[in-house]
């Protein structure tokens, strides 16, 4: 029996998000920006889906760009707004919890005559408002906060992040792809300008993604070429992946959101009731549904992920974008954690078909292989 | 004599084949017989969009040059 609990890595395709992208092939849905009727039927199919996740966030269709996906929307809402505003400004403000993809973005853009502040979290991974307020100078142009972190699943005040920034006419990013769908998303209740959003978390496809630009924001783009998106994304567009992005958003519910919470409290109830010296990382609520961070005491989180592998179990240590490193989480750093106990994490994240039987194994197995490696300790 | 309703789709600045697709799906969404004002750029949109409207069965009424732009009024088929 084989049990995937990373699915904040990626997850597995919905069987009717295939099926949504294989009918493209049944309507000869062709190069989207050909003029001929394929096209116009690719077209369609594409414009159907900007449609349809515009309306999830509460945006207007044509303020979404599709890209191949999450790093890519990030590099452009960053690259892009730091490089069309730099008339107005050279100042960027972002997190010490980003994602990779902003967080290399940022110390590149650095390297480009741009200042980054990078902004520090508390014990649980919150940026606090505050702290974004006082870090705004004159020279700021663009502030990214993510909406939910990747490795600990804190979800951040946006709310109050995005009110601050517009009424200091700053844009305000926001990197969703781990809460798209899982934790309510509205461009204009929140005052967002830039929203990053991608379809493999969401049991969609990969290579697609998309960012939500404000109508107002000016962006340069990042690739030249036929001018698709408004040119500001130039490229041929990717109509099956489009396609899935959209069956997958379709298909995303609440009903799901209500399971993972449920089963997520379960297993860190019963991890911690059981374990001796499990502490969980990250907030217990204004958490992501599907996100359980722990961290056993004198256990490596890498050794317990490969024991776990050998059992039929997938989870990772850390992110799974680190997972290659053997640098500790610059999130669990930035949490204060010191680099040992860093180490000793591992995510396990849910998926809407995780049931409670394999939670109960996944815990029971814990249970084995943490007592063993303290006792072999 | 009656004045019928219409909507307004403005698609100025809009690439082929994004306009037709922009302007099928809108016509969807509508009830048959209605009518439809669609704004198009000279070039390449005004000879598109109409044969993909046409295509799928809808009626084009007339097409106006106003300056730079056109307008096509629609019936849904």
């Amino acid at each position: 029996m084989e049990i995937y609990l990373d699915n904040a890595a990626t997850s597995m395709i919905d069987p009717r998000v295939s099926e949504a992208m294989l009918s493209c092939q049944d309507m000869k849905a062709m190069n989207a920006s050909s003029a001929h009727r394929l096209g116009v039927v690719a077209a369609k199919a594409i414009e159907k889906t900007r449609a349809k996740i515009a309306r999830e966030i509460n945006a207007e269709p044509h303020e979404l760009i599709f890209t191949s996906g999450g790093t890519e929307s990030n590099n452009l809402a960053l690259k892009g707004t730091a490089f069309a505003n730099k008339g107005r400004g050279n100042h960027i403000i972002v997190s010490q919890i980003e994602h990779m993809s902003v967080m290399a973005t940022a110390q590149w853009l650095e390297t480009q005559g741009f200042q980054v502040t990078y902004l520090p979290v508390d014990r649980e991974g919150f940026v606090s408002p505050k702290e974004v307020e006082k870090a705004i100078k004159r020279e700021t142009i663009l502030v990214s906060i993510t909406h939910a972190n990747n490795e600990v699943g804190t979800i951040e005040p946006i709310d109050e992040i995005g009110a601050i920034c517009r009424s200091k006419n700053i844009f305000f990013h926001s990197d969703a792809c781990q809460s798209f769908t899982k934790t309510k998303i509205n461009v204009k209740g929140q005052n967002l300008d830039l929203v990053s959003l991608n379809a493999h978390k969401i049991h969609g496809p990969k290579g697609v993604g998309a960012l939500y630009v404000r109508r107002s924001v000016k962006m340069e783009p990042l690739l030249h070429g036929g001018g698709q998106e408004g040119g500001v994304r130039s490229g041929t567009y990717n109509v099956e992946g489009i396609v899935g992005f959209g069956k997958a958003v379709e298909i995303a519910g609440e009903v799901y959101i209500k399971k993972m919470t449920e089963l997520r409290d379960y297993f860190i109830q019963k991890i911690q009731s059981g374990i001796e010296k499990a502490d969980l990382n990250g907030p217990r609520v204004k958490r992501l549904c599907n996100n359980i961070s722990l961290r056993f005491r004198s256990v490596n989180g890498q050794s317990l992920t490969r024991e776990l592998s050998e059992k039929g179990i997938y989870v990772s240590a850390g992110s799974a974008c680190l997972s290659t490193k053997v640098t500790p989480s610059h999130v669990l750093l930035a949490m204060g954690l010191e680099p040992e106990r860093a180490q000793e994490a591992i995510r396990i994240s849910l998926s809407r078909w995780t049931t409670l039987e394999e939670m109960d194994l996944v815990a029971q197995s814990l249970s084995e292989i943490v007592r063993r490696s303290r006792k072999v300790g | 004599m009656q004045i019928e309703s219409k909507e307004v789709l403005n698609l100025e600045g809009v690439a082929c084949p994004q306009n037709s697709a922009m302007a099928l799906l809108r016509l969807e969404s509508m009830k048959v017989g209605a009518l439809l004002e669609i704004v198009v750029d000279e070039g390449e949109p005004i000879k598109n969009v109409p044969l993909s409207l046409e295509a799928e069965g809808h009626e084009i009424i007339t097409k106006m040059k106003v300056d730079k732009i056109w307008k096509i009024l629609v019936r849904k088929s």
